[in-house]
């Protein structure tokens, strides 16, 4: 079933002289259990397509079906609602919030998705249990290491159930072993809850894992593959 | 929501530090307040005394505090024959030199002198702290501030006027900041002052079932020149007119009191939301509303005001009693409803003040929520 549904949305970022176009015409769907690579260089629109998908930008041409329902169509209220219920984020540097234990990191998002107080506590405690992170629940942020924090991050993103998962540079601040193990945590998203994973990475570590690979050059999604693609 | 207002609130030692200034600036404002109604105090407990049933003044004046006028002591003897009159006795009240001697060093201060019919006439020393009321013409009761700025206690001699005096007595309630009272009887502060025969004030106390307005307007009656007063309207004027020289020195330093606090709860605020960006842009990618963010920033500020406030509050009642233990100079009265009324305004201040950082929140792009 198709999750996320991009249709010749194009988005270009600033104005006048600084203007850029970020996104040219790209058009990507991706269906629930993919684990999809968005492989590109810095700058070549990553970033804004995860935000496109996510109904943070809004873009200036084309069509945004987020789990089945058109983003362009919903107030900005009713896209904050449908986006905290549906999508799972994990950032680059997991963005805990710091005053929050890794707990009430995930607890929280769960209660913004609209849980009530009992399912947002059961629905923490299975996915603490499902990544195998119970013994980190008490920690705040300072006090993991960059591994165990983007572990976290995962265990926030998937504690909602979301429909989709968008992974900016999940790896890109770790090294080999718990690059691997985030890695690992973002296929388990798509094996144990079913939910379509969109990496936007340059980390080779991630193909193994990957269901389907998209290169990103300049916006564009549409250009011909390489040989080593 | 909870964990929102959580995430959003300050780390410890910044948060101290906000509370700090706020309990400092509302510990100076009800201790400022404290001080006037201390003030007051002093002056309602000596006019407001048992006994002190009506006040007949020189023309013109119509309460106890800074006036010139005086009025013949003779007519003390009149007004004490009229009907519905149980006792008349002469107040005067003149400002003295009274200095002291301690190892070596002169003390010198400017107090009121009050002369009354010693030792138990009206007008007499509302409250003791120690000792009693002067009996003889060289014996004063001195209010216990003015002993301790003078270096002084029972039994030690005081020179009033260049004259010497033992003290016998020390006062409560006699404490009006920028001055103190003194007690003598009033043959002897006429003596001092030059006033022999005249008298600052008159004051009358009813027979048993005499009705103050009545006995009032026999007296204006009788002497058409003299201001009568009741003791309740003599209290009020007297509060005025004590109020009339501090009210606005306090209420200046009070506004910049309040003024800094809410400054410095902006600030405080401004900071989180700026130094913070990164999370409130993940908050607002996650799903939370601006009016969470926000509903957190003024739940934070409120905290940090109300902590500081009532800090502050229990710093002044604190202070109070250690100042009236240790250095009783500063008469502080620290009053429930003032605050109330002090931690009231501080809270609405500091919380009007975080709405301006928050407003800002609007420039927060949830997109900065990807940018490592």
């Amino acid at each position: 079933m198709t999750v996320l549904l991009l249709e010749g949305v194009s988005k270009t970022r600033g104005t006048g002289a600084h203007a850029t176009r970020a996104l040219r015409d790209a058009s990507l769907s991706v269906a629930s259990g993919e684990v999809v690579l968005l492989e590109g260089a810095s700058g070549a629109g990553k970033t804004t397509l995860l935000a496109v998908a996510a109904g943070l930008v809004t873009p200036d041409a084309g069509r945004v079906v987020l789990a089945g329902r058109s983003l362009g169509d919903l107030s900005p209220a009713a896209r904050r609602r449908h986006r905290a219920r549906v999508v799972g984020f994990v950032f680059q540097r997991s963005n805990l919030l710091e005053r929050l234990t890794a707990w009430e990191n995930v607890l929280l998002m769960a209660q913004l998705a609209g849980r009530t107080a009992a399912e947002a506590r059961g629905e923490t405690e299975k996915v603490f249990a499902q990544l195998d992170i119970v013994h980190l629940a008490p920690r705040r942020p300072e006090e993991l290491s960059g591994g165990e924090e983007q572990r976290v991050g995962v265990a926030r993103a998937l504690v909602h159930g979301p429909a989709l998962v968008l992974a900016d540079e999940p790896t890109g601040n770790l090294d080999g072993a718990a690059g691997r193990v985030v890695a690992e945590a973002l296929a388990a998203c798509s094996r144990l809850r079913g939910a379509a994973v969109l990496v936007a990475t340059h980390d080779a570590r991630l193909a193994p894992f990957a269901t389907r690979k998209v290169p990103i050059v300049d916006g564009r999604l549409d250009f011909p593959p390489s040989d080593e693609q | 929501m909870r964990l929102v207002a959580k995430a959003l609130r300050n780390w410890p030692a910044r948060a101290w530090l906000a509370v700090g200034g706020v309990a400092t600036s509302s510990l100076l404002v009800i201790a400022l307040v404290a001080a006037l109604r201390g003030a007051s105090h002093s002056v309602v407990a000596y006019v407001s005394q048992d006994g002190a049933d009506l006040w007949i003044t020189p023309p013109g004046a119509d309460h106890f505090l800074r006036l010139s006028g005086v009025l013949p002591a003779v007519l003390a003897d009149s007004v004490r024959s009229l009907p519905g009159v149980a006792a008349a006795d002469v107040i005067l009240r003149a400002f003295v030199a009274v200095s002291s001697r301690r190892r070596g060093a002169r003390f010198r201060l400017t107090l009121y002198g009050i002369g009354y019919r010693a030792p138990d006439g009206l007008g007499g020393p509302p409250a003791f702290a120690a000792g009693r009321a002067p009996s003889k013409l060289r014996e004063v009761a001195l209010d216990r501030a003015a002993a301790r700025r003078l270096g002084v206690g029972l039994d030690d001699t005081v020179f009033v006027n260049g004259r010497g005096a033992r003290v016998v007595g020390l006062t409560t309630g006699t404490n009006l900041l920028v001055t103190q009272f003194i007690f003598a009887d009033a043959t002897a502060i006429a003596a001092l002052s030059g006033f022999a025969g005249r008298a600052s004030f008159i004051i009358v106390r009813l027979a048993p079932g005499a009705h103050s307005d009545t006995v009032a307007a026999q007296i204006g009656g009788r002497f058409p020149d003299v201001g009568v007063f009741d003791r309740a309207t003599f209290v009020a004027n007297s509060q005025r007119e004590a109020g009339a020289g501090y009210v606005p020195v306090l209420a200046f330093v009070d506004i910049l009191g309040v003024g800094a606090a809410a400054v410095l709860v902006a600030l405080l605020i401004h900071t989180l939301v700026e130094s913070r960006r990164a999370e409130l842009a993940v908050l607002l990618a996650l799903g939370a509303t601006p009016g969470m963010l926000a509903g957190g920033l003024i739940r934070e500020a409120t905290r940090l005001v109300v902590t500081g406030g009532v800090l502050g509050a229990g710093l002044a009642r604190l202070l109070a009693v250690v100042l009236d233990r240790v250095y009783p100079v500063i008469p502080l009265r620290v009053d429930w409803g003032d605050t109330l009324w002090v931690l009231a305004l501080f809270i609405a201040c500091g919380t009007l003040a975080s709405a301006i950082p928050v407003a800002r929140l609007g420039r927060v792009d949830p997109l900065e929520a990807f940018r490592a």
